[in-house]
């Protein structure tokens, strides 16, 4: 069964265990590739986490000259081969949501493969494993159908159901917090 | 009407229309040039090393290959932008330093691991330096002569250059050039084997026929050239007219292999060099601003032309806000993602990005 990186943003609690856990996935090479962040940092505690969403259509690749950022076939948008990658940060400027990182010490781009070394085998990524508060988990399709979907349709508040810039493999949702809705776990 | 009519038979007139495709000429060039070379170089057709022949036409095989890959990636929109601006910013001062550092020493594979750098030096150089001898030596544009004072002379280009004593120092180099080349690849690719077997970071995601099957080429073809040298010492000769052709099937499958696996990134390298002459270049002449902190993060250049090449892909990151997603610096990029799911205005909220890498 095909499962999918889904995100309900606001159940964040800024323990950055997925950061942490990013750094011990095999290929990571202990650095982490994902970000939280404070949504408004001088008024209150609420954070988000922000990873690559995996486009179907990516840019980076896309606007990569060397052909170094690969599709694997389960839709995730794989982190540069070490051995094409030339060094010229197309896919940073490229990315609508500044996901890759770049060392300029090696010469090398490098971004959130999904942990591709598990998903490839059905087994969650590092984040989605180690997340307390269930802001990352790791569904099939029709799980993520099941999730009580909110109207957001409203110009304020914007998810990936149906679709963010482009359609994305990794969905995410707001359970409501922010429009206050009480959330039971 | 008739500036068209002049501009369609200046056009009908140019050298490309003689050829089919972009292939079609590059293909005729090099091969002409290869003929034109080998005639020079082997005194119009005197001296071909016959024993060679199969490597020659294996590498006329190899050509085609290696232009239909080359050329196809080149056409890629955003290949073509660096190969077109990185060829007219050829010579700036820099070249040189960035070529070295590039393509000779591999400062930045150094900088990912001192044994990854070792093992890619011994396979890099030893493959480099094992096609500055055979090539040369298959097109007979270097070929050796011998009279009978016991001295060689070594013939490069139809010219005699070099007489050595063919018991000396220099011939000894000469004839053993190819089996120091095959120990340094032998010794580097056992280095590259190890770490794939033993690094659970390469482990993770390696795969046999993309990560592993180069290297085994590269074995075979060093381990059945050193062979040749052994059995003619050891052996006086015996199975090596078997190994011989064993040898050059390798080779030759090795050589067609290249542009298509993980060995394509030996010609697509030197495009780095022009991405770093790029990079340089217009970041100089001007910077582009981020549209909310101002903080400049990439050259303007750079800058329109992921646009243009997105645009060509149909993808546009125009915002309702009136502005495009290019025009933001990355960490704003991101506090704007933030902002749009949870609609309070996260960029414009002027405090840093912090506590964003983990100590693995």
């Amino acid at each position: 069964m095909k499962k999918r990186l889904y995100l309900e943003l606001e159940n964040c609690i800024g323990c950055r265990s997925c950061l942490a856990a990013c750094t011990q996935c095999g290929g990571h090479e202990e650095r982490n590739r994902n970000y939280v962040y404070d949504v408004n940092p001088l008024v209150n505690r609420q954070t988000m986490p922000l990873m690559c969403l995996h486009c179907v259509n990516p840019a980076c690749a896309r606007s990569c000259p060397a052909q170094a950022i690969q599709i694997h076939e389960t839709g995730a948008v794989l982190s540069a081969l070490v051995e094409k990658c030339i060094g010229c940060q197309n896919c940073t400027i490229a990315c609508p949501y500044g996901i890759p990182k770049f060392d300029t010490e090696q010469n090398l781009m490098y971004k959130c493969d999904l942990c591709i070394d598990r998903t490839k085998d059905g087994i969650p990524p590092m984040c989605a494993s180690v997340c307390p508060t269930n802001t990352l988990q790791w569904l099939t399709d029709e799980e993520i159908e099941n999730k009580k979907q909110h109207n957001l349709d409203n110009g304020k508040w914007v998810t990936s159901m149906p679709y963010l810039e482009g359609e994305t493999n990794v969905k995410i949702s707001l359970p409501g917090i922010l429009q206050g809705v009480t959330k039971l776990f | 009407m008739p500036q068209t009519a002049i501009i369609k038979q200046k056009k009908e007139r140019s050298i490309n229309n003689a050829f089919a495709s972009h292939y079609a000429k590059s293909m005729f060039l090099t091969v002409s040039a290869l003929i034109l070379l080998s005639f020079i170089g082997t005194r119009m057709f005197t001296h071909i090393d016959l024993n060679l022949y199969g490597y020659m036409v294996g590498t006329i095989v190899f050509i085609g290959g290696f232009f239909y890959r080359f050329i196809a990636w080149g056409e890629r929109p955003p290949t073509k932008i660096f190969i077109k601006k990185g060829l007219k910013l050829l010579f700036r001062p820099t070249t040189a330093k960035t070529s070295v550092d590039h393509l000779a020493i591999y400062n930045f594979i150094w900088n990912r691991g001192i044994y990854r750098w070792t093992q890619h030096i011994l396979i890099g150089w030893g493959c480099i330096l094992s096609c500055f001898v055979t090539f040369p030596l298959v097109f007979g544009w270097m070929y050796f002569t011998m009279e009978e004072n016991g001295y060689y002379t070594v013939v490069a280009l139809g010219m005699n250059i070099l007489h050595v004593k063919a018991d000396g120092v220099l011939a000894f180099f000469f004839y053993n050039a190819l089996n120091f080349t095959a120990v340094m690849v032998i010794i580097g690719v056992c280095m590259a084997l190890y770490r794939r077997l033993k690094n659970m970071q390469a482990r993770a995601e390696q795969k046999f026929m993309y990560d592993f099957l180069p290297l085994y080429l590269l074995l075979l073809v060093a381990i059945t050239g050193l062979l040749l040298t052994f059995m003619n010492i050891f052996l006086h000769g015996q199975g090596q007219p078997i190994m011989s052709l064993i040898h050059q099937y390798a080779v030759i499958v090795t050589l067609i292999y290249l542009p298509f696996g993980k060995l394509a990134h030996i010609p697509f390298r030197p495009l780095s060099v022009f991405v770093k002459n790029y990079r340089e270049h217009y970041a100089k002449r001007s910077m582009k601003e981020c549209k909310v902190c101002s903080e400049s993060f990439v050259s303007t250049e750079q800058s329109n032309d992921v646009r243009e090449v997105l645009g060509t892909n149909d993808i546009h990151f125009d915002m309702e806000d009136g502005f495009n997603l290019a025009e933001l610096c990355l960490p704003c990029r991101r506090k704007y993602r933030i902002s749009r799911f949870s609609g309070i205005a996260t960029h414009e909220i002027k405090v840093k990005e912090t506590n964003q890498n983990a100590k693995g």
